[in-house]
């Protein structure tokens, strides 16, 4: 598979719905397979709270992209035939620019001064993107969770530039639980004694046990309870193989294990400002419901949800589906049975990687 | 579907109306409506191979069960619904009638006849019906509310449901003259177009 990772500048910078503004921004640029001629099989996937873009392929370190599983060669998303781009988004932490990037007013990194941004800057952002490699419309647009949001927000900002949209494991707002379990996991980190106001770059810390249990946290909640019983049910640690001595629960390794490993590699402001991002979408917006939102879009659109998603469950995908019949757009709405919970939209099974790939195809 | 079927549905629906068809299967009406009336066509189906059928023709296509949540499409002005053979599987028929026309001005429904000639024969010898159309044995079909034409217009009468036009199609499914004199006992399947006054 022909794969290109690319730092990219934009000199022009962006103006962000926050009101404030970045004078120049970087985006971190991944692509898969080859831009036809007349550059009609472009594919943009969007990533999800913590993914970024690196999201097909092995590295050098033997790791696979967070959506391996869907994008490739004769895959459900297949690079022989589509050009797939990914870029990190903007406030991430693997490459972008971001809150360890360097402010150039102040010249030190911004941490918690980087400005916030929003689903929409997100969009918008990748819009720029769009125009720098001259594409003129996406054949599709699609992720899961927050990725599935910026799919969402495509087809309403953008409605002359992609034909198709994949909005799985998503909704069209967070809920008041969405916003409960991700400001618990904000809180864990703002806790932090090494937190320093978000500062903590300059003082050569991290806050590493907040974003630790930021994501253990965040971690119960991709899972489905199905999933964990037959995974782990109530087994005890291995002696041998505990993280910590104090472990009992083969699920209390995994968890801290898992936070560990993610609070080596994720930034914590970044934690905060994707998580804030995601509470903080709402396509119906300022526009009097999600009716109305959806009024000017063009896009074909593929819901799909998961029974054991119980973070955005499928009913949150029939909200859409059905304010979009209510606007003549064509859209389907699948329901599929996935055990992972809302991590189901990472994973390939027969079904959905077959209903994804006829839908692009079709 | 029969190829009679679909062309006598096709001729009930109007050019670039917008469409919703209950049990769609794999949407192959609905593609046939596309094609012909260019019509906006949604498909409603519980069977997820069936779905990724639909998906593959380009058939817009919800998941749903057909017991649960027909009101839910109410604010999207149909004006036409389609169930074909589908209601005698449903858990309230008479519900889901009032509610396809509750959802579209216009509603067409198929349905085999159990008053067939075969079926009454089957039953006069003492076993449940088990014909071309249909095929099932007792415990293994979805035919959980059979009934006959003259019981589906009864229905439709107490439901102040009216019959706009109908067509009765014999074993061959096809229309002819000899099954319109006694369609209750000579057809094997009687297609509705209904209307809610």
């Amino acid at each position: 598979m022909k794969t290109k990772t690319e730092l990219m500048f934009f000199t022009d910078g962006i103006d962000l719905e926050s009101g404030d503004r970045l004078d120049a921004f970087e985006l971190m640029v991944e692509s898969y397979g080859k831009l036809n001629e007349s550059k009609s099989n472009a594919v943009l996937v969007c990533h999800a709270f913590s993914g970024n873009h690196f999201a097909a392929g092995k590295n050098d370190d033997g790791e696979t992209g967070w959506w391996n599983q869907i994008i490739g060669p004769e895959k459900a998303i297949d690079t022989n035939k589509f050009f797939v781009i990914c870029c990190n988004n903007l406030g991430g932490c693997s490459g972008s620019s971001g809150p360890k990037s360097i402010n150039p007013k102040t010249n030190k990194a911004y941490g918690s001064s980087f400005p916030q941004v929003s689903v929409s800057d997100w969009v918008n952002s990748q819009k720029i993107l769009m125009d720098k490699l001259n594409i003129p419309s996406w054949e599709m647009v699609l992720g899961g969770s927050l990725g599935g949001m910026q799919a969402l927000q495509w087809s309403i900002a953008y409605p002359e530039k992609i034909k198709k949209a994949g909005i799985f494991a998503a909704a069209a707002k967070s809920s008041t639980q969405n916003i409960a379990m991700n400001e618990v996991a904000r809180e864990s980190i703002r806790k932090d004694k090494n937190f320093h106001d978000g500062n903590y770059i300059e003082q050569g810390v991290i806050p590493k046990n907040g974003i630790k249990t930021a994501r253990m946290l965040g971690h119960i909640t991709y899972l489905s309870e199905k999933h964990m019983n037959s995974r782990f049910g109530r087994k005890f640690q291995d002696d041998d193989s505990k993280v910590d001595q104090d472990v009992d629960f083969e699920v209390e390794n995994y968890l801290r294990y898992k936070g560990e490993k993610f609070s080596e590699v994720f930034d914590a402001n970044t934690y905060i400002l994707m998580t804030k991002a995601m509470d903080g979408y709402d396509a119906a917006g300022k526009l009097n419901g999600l009716e109305n939102a959806l009024e000017g879009v063009a896009a074909e659109l593929l819901i799909i949800g998961f029974y054991s998603d119980w973070l955005y469950p499928p009913e949150r995908g029939k909200e859409i589906q059905i304010a979009a019949m209510n606007n003549n757009i064509k859209s389907s709405y699948v329901v599929l049975d996935g055990d992972h919970g809302h991590d189901s939209f990472l994973f390939h099974n027969d079904q959905y990687s077959q209903i994804i790939r006829k839908f692009i195809q079709s | 579907m029969a190829k009679k079927l679909t062309k006598i549905i096709t001729a009930w629906v109007p050019q670039d109306s917008k469409v919703i068809d209950f049990g769609c299967g794999d949407g192959s009406l609905l593609k046939e409506l596309i094609d012909s009336k260019k019509i906006l066509g949604y498909g409603v189906e519980i069977n997820n191979k069936k779905i990724e059928e639909c998906i593959a023709k380009g058939v817009p296509v919800i998941k749903q069960d057909i017991d649960k949540g027909l009101h839910e499409f109410e604010s999207s002005n149909f004006d036409i619904s389609i169930m074909a053979r589908s209601i005698q599987c449903l858990k309230d028929p008479s519900l889901a009638l009032n509610r396809m026309l509750k959802l579209s001005k216009r509603c067409v429904v198929t349905l085999p006849n159990l008053g067939y000639w075969k079926c009454r024969i089957n039953l006069a010898s003492g076993k449940m019906p088990v014909t071309p159309e249909l095929p099932s044995s007792w415990h293994e079909t979805e035919n959980i509310h059979l009934c006959t034409i003259k019981d589906f217009e009864s229905l439709c009468k107490e439901e102040d449901i009216k019959i706009k036009d109908k067509v009765f199609l014999n074993s061959k499914g096809k229309q002819s003259k000899v099954v319109s004199i006694s369609p209750n006992l000579l057809a094997t399947e009687g297609v509705y177009l209904l209307e809610k006054e």
